[in-house]
């Protein structure tokens, strides 16, 4: 009878237990296949231009599979992150993400997301940048919506330029700093509008990696680690360097803001300010003003403007989606070009897709961002960084001793180099689990 | 025999009481409290990362890593900073304003005083950090204003590194001082008056009256107060976060903040699961000590 007793009550618990877990499980429902009803889960940022550009996706493809319904969700952006990896690792993730493309190498070699569909079909459409992050062991886990620069483009007021009678736009490095060591206005020791600004928590790490670059070396290793004390890389770090201390066009006193360095540029606190042409958005949309342009950033050297850029924010899907033909179905309706570029458009980001870049309508919508499009061909995928908030923020804590001359150039590079390698010995000491 | 047994049966009634009333707590605290720690303590020997489907067992690497790690270096001394400096002003401050409140007459006066300096503690942290973040602007700030208009020089009050640790203190100070003040209050309202007017009777001035009386007597409300303070203060983190992130130049990253910054944006759950033992410990260690230190064996 007591035996019978616990058995009733275990039964009761394992039933509560399954009814709350059921509770909270956000699985999609339907069949899965055919023409029956499916209704497909996907997680995105907030931004309000994406979430506009994904709103109008839902609505379409409504018209075109009125069996699939998408359950649209978007989250703020720190949330999302948290929430992207609790749901991974706990296997409840969304049918369908938006995701980083940096952040995609983790889930992929680790077995929670699909391989896309047409392997082939996206190394021929798409730039080998904006691919670079999605593709593990040659397998490619996510189809990008956009091909994520940093570099290759500066904000700049031309109207600053002619009050001071100075070359618009600045066509060598050389006359660039010239140009901003002319526009930077003092008011004491401190800087009141600076000529020239990089200092921001994405812009010193992709400016110092495309200086490397453009002294035609590298700072990849044979064996995925990083090379980051050779004499280009040190020359690199000595420009950015001189900058701040010699050139003194810029400073740190706003580094760790909270608001973000092109913020500034559109509140006319800078001149000139090297920030991704995504930033152009918040300027039009938010700041409301049309006093400024996108202009190339001419090369630190004598060869082409390369630049290290990122994967951009890409759709992914589930490992372990009971509905991945649906979802990749959806995926690939939202990158056929019509619709990616509509996509670029809406959100002033650069398109993943070769043939959305070269299609004039492109241009003549955003032509601000001719600039970015001028320069996609010398892009090169920043590499297979393991953990990118890492790697920026070692290069821009030690960046910061550096020009405060609290450490030299080369004992930065060093402390860099070193730490950022046993980053990466970490994550490559872990089993890779891509399917 | 019989009287026996109803004593046996009335024993295990009780017994069974006391479990039964015991139970819910016990398990809040097994669950909620036991094993997050022996988790979080096992996961310190561990590469683990929830992203990872392979969390290989690395025994001591976390720890011996982190002695070589100069970002948590800097951050347990940060850690120290914050804590020596805003702990003791905390505790001096917060028992001269309950001293100086408990000596107001008037009902209202008093209730209101203790009121204002008691609101700021209800708002969120992080929230007051926002607020104040706005107001420690470089430009436009209501600090640099207001020294603009006094004529004096803009004080870059986050983005200094000799400066940011002493604004968060100052921000800290200003929004926890309320919680304190209550509780001395508290405590200086539970000394007898008797005694306050026995010393006025034998000519014992104010100042021994608060040093060989006050003070004693309030011994464990103080250890009360300093034991929390000391433990929230190793522990502070939303401020950081939000007004700072750790920067500038790592010179505001301090324990809790880079064990957030491990576990949530380097995914290194395992290294970040090394260094909150370390915190523990080291908590732990203080607030024993505090606890030997502040042990009182009187009563009134």
């Amino acid at each position: 009878m007591k035996q019978w007793k616990n058995i009733r009550l275990w039964l009761v618990a394992c039933f509560l237990v399954t009814m709350v877990v059921s509770g909270c499980s956000r699985a999609s429902s339907g069949s899965g296949s055919g023409d029956a009803k499916v209704t497909l889960v996907w997680w995105t940022h907030d931004n309000p231009s994406f979430v506009e550009a994904n709103k109008k996706r839902i609505e379409e493809y409504k018209k075109i599979k009125p069996n699939v319904t998408i359950n649209y969700q978007y989250f703020p952006y720190d949330a999302f992150i948290q929430k992207a990896k609790a749901a991974y690792a706990g296997n409840n993730a969304p049918d369908i993400a938006q995701l980083f493309g940096t952040w995609v190498t983790d889930y992929a070699k680790n077995g929670h997301l699909d391989q896309a569909p047409n392997q082939e079909d996206l190394k021929q459409n798409f730039f080998e940048a904006a691919l670079g992050a999605y593709t593990v062991d040659d397998k490619i886990y996510g189809i990008p919506q956009e091909y994520n620069l940093e570099n290759g483009g500066v904000l700049a007021h031309p109207q600053m330029f002619k009050d001071k009678g100075i070359t618009y736009p600045p066509k060598t490095y050389a006359e660039l700093i010239d140009a901003a060591k002319q526009l930077t206005v003092r008011d004491g020791n401190k800087i009141k509008v600076k000529g020239f600004d990089f200092v921001s928590g994405d812009n010193i790490f992709f400016t110092f990696l495309s200086f490397i670059l453009q002294q035609n070396a590298d700072y990849w290793t044979s064996d995925g680690h990083v090379n980051l004390t050779g004499p280009e890389a040190v020359t690199a770090m000595t420009k950015l360097k001189e900058l701040i201390t010699v050139d003194k066009v810029t400073d740190l006193s706003r580094f760790g803001d909270n608001l973000d360095s092109s913020d500034y540029f559109f509140k006319g606190s800078s001149a000139m300010t090297i920030r991704g042409p995504w930033t152009i958005a918040s300027g039009v949309n938010t700041y409301k003003v049309n006093d400024f342009e996108y202009i190339p950033m001419p090369s630190l050297t004598d060869s082409p403007p390369y630049f290290a850029a990122e994967s951009g924010w890409g759709e992914v899907v589930a490992a372990k989606s009971k509905h991945k033909e649906e979802a990749w179905a959806f995926v690939n309706y939202m990158n056929q070009k019509e619709q990616a570029l509509d996509f670029n458009v809406t959100t002033f980001t650069v398109p993943a897709r070769k043939d959305a870049a070269e299609d004039p309508a492109y241009l003549q919508k955003l032509p601000m961002l001719k600039t970015s499009i001028d320069v996609l061909q010398y892009g090169k995928w920043v590499g297979p960084v393991q953990d990118r908030d890492f790697f920026v923020k070692s290069v821009n804590d030690n960046f910061q001793l550096i020009a405060s001359d609290k450490m030299s150039v080369e004992d930065g590079l060093k402390k860099i180099e070193q730490s950022v390698n046993e980053m990466i010995d970490k994550h490559l000491s872990v089993g890779n689990k891509s399917s | 025999m019989s009287k026996v047994h109803t004593l046996y049966r009335q024993y295990r009634l009780d017994r069974r009481f006391i479990l039964l009333s015991l139970t819910p707590i016990l398990l809040l605290f097994l669950v909620f409290s036991v094993v997050p720690i022996v988790w979080g303590i096992m996961l310190g020997f561990y590469q683990y990362s929830a992203l990872y489907q392979e969390s290989p067992f690395i025994w001591l690497d976390n720890y011996k890593n982190l002695f070589q790690d100069e970002v948590f270096t800097q951050s347990f001394w940060n850690t120290v900073k914050f804590v020596g400096f805003a702990f003791p002003v905390n505790i001096v401050l917060t028992l001269l304003i309950a001293l100086g409140i408990n000596k107001v007459r008037s009902a209202i006066w008093r209730n209101t005083l203790r009121t204002m300096f008691f609101l700021p503690t209800i708002a969120p942290l992080s929230g007051s950090a926002i607020i104040w973040s706005t107001m420690y602007k470089n430009d436009g700030g209501l600090f640099n204003l207001t020294l603009e208009r006094l004529g004096l020089d803009a004080v870059p009050w986050l983005s200094d590194p000799s400066m940011a640790m002493w604004s968060v203190v100052l921000m800290t100070l200003w929004a926890d001082i309320g919680f304190n003040i209550v509780i001395f209050m508290a405590g200086l309202d539970s000394i007898p008056v008797q005694f306050y007017e026995a010393a006025r009777l034998d000519g014992a001035s104010r100042f021994v009256v608060f040093w060989k009386m006050t003070l004693p007597l309030l011994q464990r409300t103080t250890l009360f107060v300093t034991v929390m303070t000391l433990i929230s203060y190793f522990q502070m983190f939303p401020q950081f976060q939000v007004m700072t992130n750790g920067e500038p130049q790592n010179s505001t990253n301090v324990l809790a903040l880079n064990i957030y910054t491990n576990a949530f944006q380097y995914n290194s759950m395992g290294y970040a699961s090394a260094m909150a033992t370390v915190l523990l410990l080291i908590i732990m260690i203080i607030t024993l000590v505090q606890i030997r230190l502040g042990r009182s064996k009187w009563e009134y």
